[in-house]
């Protein structure tokens, strides 16, 4: 049997990270990735923050990859963050830039496919180099345990021996419960994100947020896009793609269920977000049934190559530095050559095959993952034996406020983890105390755990005084005396005090209710909010056709099996699960496994596991 | 030392895929407007000799004979597999060559190929010539033991044998697996289904090792590009190019369509109703059907 020294399990951004660590500090360490690419199977929304906090000390993404600022394929460091409250057409529109950039030393958004693969780059020569390295396209089975030896058994491969081991296999860790160190995560501990990217040239993107070449903006949407639920929505600018997503609460979608495409749906619909995705897309002419096949053939093939040469130099036409560089290869003589050409080229598509131009928007891909509320479910010990968990798998994610954190937290943990695990290497011992409890230890003084317990009446005041404008009366009725609490410093320290003994566990109901995402938004938009109209009506694409759209490596076995078929949860899959997986036969739910996209919506009521490896989604943007 | 030297023989083909392809009014494929790119049978061809780098870290040389344009296809081939040499056979005369004209530029190619070959590779068939006989002909003029159809294969570096296993079709009747054994140097022409399998860690490991140098050296691949004429191959100008090929393509005449001997129904829409039908018909035809 092949023996290493340790084992990571799961190569998002917590893995990676954890890999790289541990080849700064000489160690060996091999990573098993069930994804055919590292990258594959992570989606995010993304906005990667660096933290700066007040007190302590968090290992940031640039502290892990030194070049990070100057190279790394982050899209756009977010300058703008504003939350609209949204009744109908009507926007009320709040600035909380401030909140961004709170404890941040920048927050920048992300595509993890592009991202992950730039993490791997950076890893694969020092990893190398110390005997291990990156193992896509394997998933992990089971781990067991004979006297001293760890074993690792895997899908695909002859099995390994590890002295440890770093899970971070992700929300719907298999780690964690096939070695019992967890339960699965229940509804309430919860949220679902859906998303879908936006193809949107780059100077178009620049001129309608009124950004910078590479500033970026945030938009999060409260009030009646969320449809009575939970959470709420958010549109976030990458370099030539926006990121549209719903993030909702699973217990809240559980009580009323409702496809979470159409939560989607509802957002692309809302006329501000039609303005901001609008592009202008080629449509296709009838084709004459009466030409003979090879012609009617022919003439498909040639409008295809077509609007790919005219959607690729359009792209590079709105973007600075694509147009740069074509100039400087030669390829054109200037850039109003590449203007022309393009001009020329449409044309063509018109007067030739009949195409015609619409407004429109661009739908490049459909993603769907649980998200853990860190305040919730977060492990106490994250670690099991010589396992330490990271990331989602130890389901340490921030929901404080509309920010989202989960990546940074990631990298944060696999840090700390990574540090144990060499000191552990150096001493030979992997003990529960010399390793275990260590790293929880380390974990608890992150400024992360921090913010998982308690509230920050800093950030706090930030929300209050960004709301100031709003009439007292809308929020009083529900918050009047929360709200006259913080308005005065004395109180409000005295409150946030009170809050903190009472704990999460108390508030959160209070808090996080229809109230506060629903009813409070719709109301002010309502009655403050400016009426938007849009142009045109988004063609919003079917489920099965976004389904379509989406890259698999289908596997003729399910990794899910339905254990109870008539439960009230399963029926209630039919609705939830974001690619219809689901479907009622006469003996009850049945699921169709080929369209999963892994998201762990239901897992709860089912033998959940990820695809052997290689198989299942393949996300392009992630 | 016990090292292995492979050699890879690969075809530059038309890009078929839409979007890429391009036809003439006359329903002819309109070259001058679609790519060309490593075949997708060369491909395969190309995986099998990485599967040899990776396990036995073999010497791998890809030649191929075509235009000068054909470089980018040797660099596309050297992504794959971190090809240590690439050589491109090009010259005017190589024109118009048939599969034994072409086998000739190949063996003459091979034998210039650095170092003497244990296995020499190619893919089953040309996705645009479709006809299998270049790589048992280039065999034959190697004078090499012939192996078709290989789905698999592993070496013995004691004792220099290679063992192989055949996917052999009986028409119509069940594929079988020959499993054979054969000294070295063989010449192996790979079956369409061939995927190479990893299945230690270590393996892995090397694989994504030479993955990584492979996407270096394709960078720069021209550094490992060596470029011959008829001459520099020392090939018989009697056997290469038209001279060389008692055969000539005549003339390509269009398939006639057959009668069909079954009704076809179109339905056309996604409504209830419509796809009511469709299972309708699934399952009158299902049910005519036995299933063994
Ligand atoms: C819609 C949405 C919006 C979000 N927005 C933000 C945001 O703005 N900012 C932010 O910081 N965070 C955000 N998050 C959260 C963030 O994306 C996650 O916290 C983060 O991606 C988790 O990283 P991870 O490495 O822990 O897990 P993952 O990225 O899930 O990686 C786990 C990996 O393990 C692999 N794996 C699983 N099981 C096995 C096995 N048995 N064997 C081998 N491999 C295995 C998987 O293939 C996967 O690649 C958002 C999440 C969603 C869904
Ligand atoms: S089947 Fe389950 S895991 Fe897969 S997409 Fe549907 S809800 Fe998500």
């Amino acid at each position: 049997m092949e023996k290493y020294d340790v084992a990571i399990i799961g190569g998002g951004s917590a893995g990676l990270a954890a890999l790289k660590q541990l080849s700064n500090l000489g160690k060996q360490a091999i990573l098993f990735e069930a994804g055919s690419k590292v990258g594959s199977k992570n989606i995010s929304g993304g906005i990667l923050y660096s933290k700066k906090p007040k007190k302590g000390k968090t290992y940031n993404v640039e502290d892990i990859y030194e070049n990070f600022l100057t190279d790394a394929p982050f899209e756009r460091k977010i300058t703008k963050y504003i939350l609209h409250a949204t009744s109908k057409d009507k926007v009320f529109s709040i600035d909380l830039t401030e909140a961004h950039n709170y404890e941040a030393n920048f927050g920048c958004s992300v595509l993890m496919n592009k991202l992950n693969q730039w993490f791997l780059q950076q890893v694969t020569e020092t990893a190398q180099k110390h005997g291990g390295g990156i193992v896509p396209g394997v998933h992990v089975r089971d781990i067991r345990w004979e006297g001293e030896r760890t074993i690792v058994q895997t899908d695909e491969l002859e099995e390994v021996e590890v002295k440890a081991i770093i899970a971070a296999d992700g929300v719907n860790s298999e780690v964690a419960y096939m070695t019992g160190a967890r339960q699965k995560f229940s509804p309430s501990q919860l949220y679902q994100g859906v998303k879908v990217v936006i193809k949107l040239p780059e100077e178009i993107m620049n001129e309608r947020f009124s950004i910078g070449q590479d500033d970026g903006a945030a938009h999060l949407f409260a009030g009646d896009v969320t449809l009575n639920h939970i959470g709420g929505g958010f549109l976030y600018t990458n370099r030539d793609t926006l990121s549209v997503g719903a993030v909702y609460h699973l217990d809240s979608l559980l009580d009323a269920p409702v496809e979470p495409y159409d939560l989607v749906n509802t957002l692309l619909k809302n006329p501000m977000i039609s303005e901001f995705i609008k592009d202008e897309v080629p449509v296709r002419g009838e084709i004459d049934k009466n030409m003979a096949k090879e012609e009617q053939m022919r003439i498909r093939f040639a409008v295809t190559k077509m609007i790919k040469t005219w959607t690729e130099l359009r792209d590079a036409y709105y973007s600075k530095s694509q147009k740069e560089r074509l100039v400087k290869e030669g390829k054109y003589g200037s850039e109003d050559e590449i203007g022309s050409q393009l001009s020329s080229i449409r044309e063509q598509m018109s007067s030739k095959y009949g195409i015609k131009f619409e407004t429109d928007y661009v739908e490049a891909e459909y993603s769907a993952k649980l998200v853990p509320d860190g305040k919730r479910c977060r492990m106490e010990k994250p670690y099991f034996k010589n396992i330490l968990f990271v990331g989602d798998a130890a389901g340490r994610g921030v929901f404080v406020g509309p920010r989202i954190e989960g990546l940074n937290v990631g990298i944060d943990d696999a840090a700390r983890a990574a540090n144990a695990v060499a000191r552990s290497l150096d001493k030979n011992n992997f003990s529960d105390d010399y390793l275990g409890q260590y790293y929880s230890q380390s974990v608890e003084e992150s400024p992360y755990t921090h913010d998982l317990k308690s509230i920050d009446k800093d950030y706090l005041k930030i929300f209050l005084d960004a709301a100031k404008d709003v009439p007292k009366d809308i929020i009083s009725a529900k918050y009047g005396m929360v709200v006259k609490m913080m308005s005065s410093k004395t109180l409000r320290n005295f409150a946030v005090g009170v809050a903190n003994i009472l704990g999460y566990e108390k508030l959160l109901p209070v808090i996080e209710t229809t109230e506060t995402y629903v009813k409070v938004p719709t109301e002010i938009a309502e009655r403050l909010g400016k009426s938007i109209q849009s142009s045109y009506t988004p063609s919003i694409p079917p489920i099965a056709q976004r389904v379509a759209k989406l890259k698999y490596n289908d596997d003729n076995i399910s990794h899910i099996k339905v254990l109870k078929p008539t439960s009230e949860f399963m029926k209630k899959m039919i609705t939830l699960c974001p690619t219809g997986c689901y479907f009622m036969e006469k003996d009850g739910v049945m699921i169709q496994h080929e369209g999963c996209v892994e998201c762990g919506t239901c897992s709860e009521e089912t033998d959940w596991k990820h695809p052997r490896g290689e198989k299942g989604i393949n996300y392009q943007y992630g | 030392m016990n090292s292995i030297n492979v050699a890879v023989i690969v075809k530059l083909e038309p890009d078929f895929s839409e979007g890429n392809v391009s036809y003439n009014p006359d329903g002819t494929l309109n070259r001058a407007e679609t790519k060309n790119i490593l075949g997708p049978h060369s491909e395969i061809a190309v995986n099998a000799a990485f599967y040899a780098k990776v396990k036995y870290g073999a010497n791998i040389s890809i030649g191929t004979m075509g235009p000068p344009t054909a470089e980018s296809m040797l660099q596309h081939a050297q992504l794959i597999s971190d090809a240590d040499d690439l050589y491109l056979y090009s010259d005017r005369i190589f024109a118009g060559a048939d599969t034994l004209a072409t086998a000739e530029v190949l063996k003459s190619g091979v034998l210039k190929m650095q170092g003497k070959m244990d296995i020499v590779f190619s893919g089953h068939r040309a996705s645009d010539g479709e006809t299998g006989q270049t790589g048992p002909q280039t065999a034959w003029k190697l004078g090499m033991t012939f192996l078709g159809n290989a789905i698999d294969y592993e070496i013995n570096m004691e004792t220099r044998t290679v063992r192989a296993k055949r996917l052999v079709r009986l028409q119509g009747i069940y594929d079988v697996v020959e499993e054979i054994e054969a000294p070295l140097p063989v010449f192996i022409a790979i079956d369409p289904s061939y995927v190479p399998k990893f299945n230690t860690v270590s393996q892995r490991l090397a694989y994504e090792k030479y993955q990584r140098e492979a996407t270096q050296r394709a960078q720069n691949f021209k550094q490992y590009l060596k470029t011959f004429n008829a001459a520099q191959i020392e090939a018989d100008p009697k056997l290469i190019g038209i001279s060389g090929s008692p055969t000539i393509v005549y003339k390509v005449e269009r398939i006639p369509k057959g009668k069909a001997t079954r009704q076809a129904e179109i339905i056309d829409g996604t409504d209830q109703e419509q796809i009511r039908k469709v299972v309708a018909k699934m399952r009158q035809s299902l049910s005519t059907m036995v299933i063994k």
